[in-house]
């Protein structure tokens, strides 16, 4: 059920400030972010979090688990089809790579667990996820500032979601002003000048009306939304001709060509089917693979637009899976979790945390960031977050403080970048 | 004392509190320890009824932001705590009534006063001491607990008089609306025929209610929920509540393959000889949609069903039958039966009520029945609904349970989930955590039995019952406490929902559905934060709203559950009327307070869609297919919830929108003869501006158009007037100026090969700019 904060529409004071501020005809620069949801729940001890001991794990024993530099990973090569190992994932991408394994996700139910992860607070509903907090922090007069193609996407009112599923559609959205996105105007230049100025004057006349706050709001942000809309033309260069296959391909050729365009700061990307109750080997052998696939498939085609430089990638999933198998061979919810995370500013080939081997968290120092059953730490989403705000250099931005994770100072994460 | 083992056996809420009853992780509160408790005698004033001097202060501070968010969840008569000394009363929807409060305060200054040692012993429970049963509530530098030492204080010192401030707020308290200024009737009237119906209102609709104001309403109502429209936008608003066409596979698997292996492919062979060899695959393929179609419409056609004939809406849970079409009554098996009683057998979405016979598995085995019949149970026995909300080997129906409670009950389980100080520890420790670690019981011993309600149910909402029978590690079947007896099981569903539609819950549920519908956003929930300033006023509007929404309640209630009353009720409410505010707003307070008031909802691609038709006479077409999600629809499967605020991407869709609809339209209109026209009746291409009776003409058309597109009755010399004015004549005046320009219209828009429209002095281009400017403002875009 929405909350209070969420009958009321978005932060239109900060898109029309925003709008009123920007000079930059080229857009939005980057840093551009990137959260990669597996949807339902990934196998960790298939990842990032290898066991291979008391059952865990039926495809590999401890022996044969992989190290790439200080990564550990299940082997999982010779038991996929299609898409990507955890061998060649770690090899290319391993040494910008940051694990963090032994996350506390404190439930082990769907709902709040992807509520958690996306946004650092489990127990509301008015919070932001952590790419529409940036989106509406830098840029939400973007007119795709906060893509998203599933998964909790709440944007605390700060900055309207943009859902654009398709290639094609972008391509028309980006011509709005042509007939079927072709070359044929609806309007004569100086008709359509005369529209959009008679909009503006309108929309500044209204300043002195007595409105309710939720008209005036919403006029703001239908005006800004409208006018915002025109950057969208600066995509069309950059999109592929044809529509990839793979789910995440789809994705992420969508949300490349509106970050290289400047007119997205983040994407919520993801796919799903990973709540492998039944046959967890074989469909997490399958899902995993792709994932990875996806990742690379992103940062491959970010080379070679050259903004591969400017992605912070967050790599993640609402919850891990139990440390043993059910009776239809598949694996349950399991609050013990692990991300993913690289991009500038994040040092790679590092791992954060650990579980045990019941797959149980270790607590961690939040100074040292090393193992202290003493006075270590529960290590939550909201402490990711803060460091994730931290990381952004939005921490104390006024948006993040209308919504802070209330992370006692000396259990913030400290280095945890670097 | 509680000890664990008993903290746990009566852990969970009975007849729960309303709001955060699901969520309680506090352990039994046991604040009345005889030992410990020591209480000066209470002053008289706290045995009667009359609100103290203090009473604001103790509904906006300490019971709105500690006891009602907290202590209430175990300390009232069904709660844990209810052998305590601390015994509230509470209410099903967050509303009290003064009396209730003065009675709650009284009995938390009872408390207060009991001291252990030098300190009230309220104090020190709430901090975890003393053992209480639900641990720490509060941590001892919190805003909650600094709230809760000066209630003491103030219990203690009953002479202190309030605060200057908060005596003056007392007296000073405005009425919510005041200052808000309402809908003209006549606005009112298009609001609804547009949002209901997707039509502009009649003349004779019009000229009732500008004759007799609201008084008018009532009848109109009456007429407007009768119409074939209206269903069309309960079936859409429902199923952005229930969600029941999201099914992914073909629908006819919603039917067994062991109940309805003989009947449910009934089409493949249907007898298409009378068509020429070529054409028979596409008919078949033809029918197959159709009939699937048909099918994912049966939940939808119940509610339309029971809402049109004017039954309880109570039926949505106990309905013993299920509403069938030709086609899908072929599926049931059942067509031969009932055939004699369609108007016309062959239309596939005629609709009549029809009961299915116990089913009959593959076997020879008959489904248990004492009557003779399936159990249906409306929605609750409904295959559709079973397999929207799916249930697995480890879900054990508890999917559906929460569905139930957030469809039937208005409760969202997992809105706010309790946190556990290690989850997976919990899980480990425990053989059967969902029944033995308080952590998990406190929200499984509510959901289980209602799971366990759907245990004859297999994952795909087929009968099928497990071959090992039901979990014996689960609660067992049941509603809040009462056991589903064993002679009931064969028709479980029945029994559950003969005891929802008794709940209190239930008509409140139905009134907010009905809210969502009309005004597409979910009801207010009481503010989180109350460290935030604007906490009270925002806790001013929830109450205001929920007062709104017991009426409705009360009223659907009264009228045995006629939905059509609570449609009624709340279009004439204030919340759905109010427009404007007489003066500017500039009180942070007033703002907060004022913040959801308003309809103001982006109107969704259908109903855009309808309203176009509506004004121009037939519907763009693009919203339905190839913007519906892009333009924040649903497709009831993975996007489940519409957007509410435009993106940028949705913004240039408007753009298109504008653009097109202007394009396939305005040229249309002039080439029409003068009386046929919708848009443009009383001006031809050749008036420009000018002189004066042309300028007139020009503003009156603009009048019109205004009052046709947006339903805004604009007098000559309004700003927005001249604005519009000024954009068509400096359209005309600038195109003047060009060396040249084509003196016909373009018409690049499509469908417009087989006319062109002279434009020899720009003019229809420029009303087309008019009509792409007035498509784009938000009294087009938003209700």
């Amino acid at each position: 059920m929405a909350g209070l904060g969420f009958a009321a529409p978005v932060d239109w004071q900060t898109i029309l400030g925003a709008k009123a501020n920007s000079t930059d005809t080229e857009g939005y620069p980057g840093p551009y972010y990137v959260v990669y949801n597996a949807s339902g729940g990934w196998d960790t001890t298939y990842l990032m979090d290898p066991k291979g001991v008391d059952g865990i794990n039926r495809l590999y024993q401890q022996g044969e688990i992989l190290t790439v530099g200080n990564h550990r990973l299940a082997p999982i090569a010779k038991h996929i089809a299609n898409g990507m190992s955890n061998e060649d994932f770690f090899a290319k991408y391993g040494s910008e790579l940051r694990v963090f394994n032994g996350l506390d996700l404190s439930v082990n139910n769907h709902t709040p667990c992807a509520r958690y992860m996306a946004t650092g607070k489990l127990d509301s509903l008015a919070y932001p996820t952590f790419p529409a907090l940036v989106a509406a922090c830098y840029g939400a007069e973007a007119p795709l500032a906060f893509l998203t193609f599933g998964n909790y996407s709440a944007t605390g009112n700060l900055v309207p979601m943009s859902r654009v599923p398709y290639l094609q559609s972008l391509r028309l959205l980006a011509r709005a002003d042509s007939v079927e996105g072709g070359t044929h105007p609806y309007q004569d230049a100086f008709a359509s000048d005369r529209i959009e100025r008679a909009l503006e004057e309108q929309f500044q006349a209204r300043v002195s009306d007595s409105r309710l706050p939720r008209v005036e709001r919403s006029q703001s942000m239908l005006y800004a939304a409208q006018a915002n809309s025109k950057a969208l033309q600066r995509v069309i260069p950059f999109l592929p001709k044809e529509q990839a296959k793979e789910r995440l391909s789809q994705q992420n050729d969508i949300a490349l060509a509106a970050f290289k365009a400047g007119v997205c700061i983040s994407a919520n990307l993801s796919i799903g089917q990973f709540d492998s109750h039944n046959n967890n080997d074989a469909d997490q052998m399958k899902l995993i693979p792709e994932f990875l696939a996806g990742i690379d498939d992103l940062l491959t085609k970010a080379e070679a637009l050259e903004i591969r430089d400017k992605l912070v990638v967050i790599i993640q999933s609402e919850m891990g899976r139990t440390p043993n198998y059910n009776n239809g061979n598949g694996k349950d919810h399991w609050s013990i979790g692990s991300i993913m995370f690289l991009g500038p500013g994040i040092a790679g080939n590092r791992v954060i945390g650990a579980t045990d081997e019941k797959q149980q968290l270790l607590p961690i120092h939040p100074q040292t960031l090393k193992i202290d059953s003493v006075d270590g730490i529960r290590v939550r989403p909201e402490h990711i977050h803060q460091a994730l705000r931290e990381l952004a250099r939005i921490e104390d931005h006024p948006l993040s403080q209308r919504f802070p994770l209330q992370v006692p100072a000396q259990e913030k994460l400290q280095g945890f970048w670097g | 004392m509680g000890s664990q083992t008993q903290q746990t056996a009566s852990h969970c809420p009975t007849r729960l509190p309303w709001l955060p009853w699901i969520v309680s992780m506090i352990l039994i509160a046991d604040i009345g320890n005889p030992v410990i408790g020591q209480s000066p005698p209470e002053p008289s004033d706290a045995t009667t009824l009359t609100p103290s001097k203090n009473s604001l202060e103790f509904e906006n501070e300490v019971w709105a932001k500690v006891v009602e968010r907290t202590c209430i969840r175990c300390h009232h008569m069904q709660g844990d705590a209810k052998d305590s000394e601390l015994v509230l009363e509470t209410s099903i929807d967050g509303l009290y009534d003064p009396e209730t409060l003065v009675r709650n305060e009284k009995a938390m200054r009872s408390v207060a006063r009991k001291s252990f040692g030098e300190q009230s012993i309220v104090l020190q429970k709430s901090i975890g001491r003393l053992d209480h049963g639900g641990g720490q509530i509060l941590k001892p530098d919190s805003t909650g607990y600094r709230i809760l030492e000066r209630f003491v204080e103030q219990t203690l010192l009953p002479t202190k008089d309030p605060k200057p401030d908060e005596a003056m707020e007392s007296d000073q308290q405005p009425l919510f609306f005041d200052g808000i200024t309402m809908l003209s009737e006549t606005r009112l009237l298009r609001r609804i025929t547009l949002s209901l119906l997707g039509r502009l209102p009649t003349p004779e609709e019009s000229k009732a209610v500008e004759q007799d104001g609201l008084a008018a309403l009532n009848p109109i109502m009456d007429s407007i929920l009768r119409e074939d429209a209206f269903y069309v936008r309960l079936k859409e608003g429902f199923n952005d509540i229930f969600l029941t066409i999201g099914i992914e596979d073909n629908a006819e698997t919603l039917l067994s393959y062991d109940h309805f292996e003989k009947t449910r492919l009934w089409y493949q062979t249907h007898d298409f000889s009378h068509l020429p060899e070529s054409e028979r695959q596409r008919a078949g393929w033809k029918l197959a949609a159709v009939y699937r179609d048909a099918l994912l419409r049966e939940p939808l056609e119940l509610i339309a069903y029971i809402v049109r004939n004017e039954k309880p809406f109570s039926e949505l849970a106990t309905a013993d039958y299920i509403m069938v079409s030709p086609y899908t009554a072929r599926g049931y098996g059942i067509f031969d039966e009932i055939k004699d009683q369609f108007q016309n057998s062959e239309d596939p979405f005629e609709y009549i009520p029809a009961r299915l016979h116990a089913l009959k598995g593959r076997d020879g085995k008959v489904q248990e029945s004492k009557t003779g019949w399936y159990p249906h149970a409306g929605f609750l026995s409904m295959f559709h609904y079973l397999r929207r909300y799916p249930s697995t080997e480890t879900n054990r129906n508890r999917l559906r349970a929460r569905m139930f409670y957030q469809h039937f009950l208005g409760i969202d389980i997992m809105q706010l989930a309790p946190r556990s100080s290690d989850a997976a520890a919990v899980a480990a420790k425990y053989e059967i955590p969902t029944m033995q670690a308080p952590d998990c019981v406190v929200c499984h011993k509510t959901i289980d039995p209602v799971a366990g309600i759907f245990q004859d149910f297999n994952f795909q909402g087929e009968l099928g019952p497990r071959k090992d029978g039901w979990y014996q590690d689960m609660f067992p079947a049941g509603f809040e406490a009462e056991v589903l007896p064993d002679e009931e099981r064969w028709r479980a569903s029945q029994w559950l929902a003969e005891r929802t539609i008794k709940d209190p819950r239930f008509p409140i549920a139905m009134a907010e559905h009905v809210y969502f519908i009309l005004v597409g956003r979910k009801v207010l929930q009481p503010p989180e934060d109350i460290e935030d300033s604007n906490f009270v006023p925002k806790r001013k509007a929830f109450l205001e709203q929920r007062k709104m929404i017991r009426e409705v309640a009360t009223r659907l209630k009264e009228s045995n559950f006629n939905l059509k009353e609570a449609f009624k009720a709340i279009v004439v409410t204030e919340f759905y009327r109010a427009d404007a505010t007489s003066r500017t707003i500039e009180q942070p307070h007033r703002q907060a307070e004022l913040e959801d008031v308003g309809l103001v909802r982006l109107i969704t691609p259908e109903q855009l869609d309808r309203k176009i038709q509506a004004i121009f006479g037939k519907p763009w077409g693009r919203f339905q297919e190839e913007y519906k999600i892009l333009y924040g629809g649903i497709d009831s499967i993975t996007v489940t919830e519409r957007n509410a605020d435009p993106s940028g991407a949705m913004g240039a869709i408007q753009r298109i929108m504008a653009n097109d609809v202007a394009c396939l339209n305005v040229g249309l209109d002039f080439h029409r003869p003068t009386a046929e026209r919708r848009l443009f009746p009383h001006i031809e291409p050749t008036v420009i501006p000018g002189d004066e009776t042309s300028d007139i003409n020009i503003r009156e058309t603009i009048i019109a158009l205004h009052l046709k597109i947006l339903g805004l009755d604009l007098p000559m010399d309004h700003p927005e007037v001249d604005r519009v004015f000024d954009l068509f004549s400096g359209i005309v005046r600038e195109a003047k100026a060009l060396p040249s320009f084509e003196p016909r219209e373009t018409y690049f828009c499509g469908g417009r090969e087989d006319f062109r429209v002279d434009d020899p002095h720009y003019t229809v281009r420029a009303w087309r700019a008019v009509v792409t400017y007035l498509l784009r403002q938000h009294a087009f875009l938003y209700e």
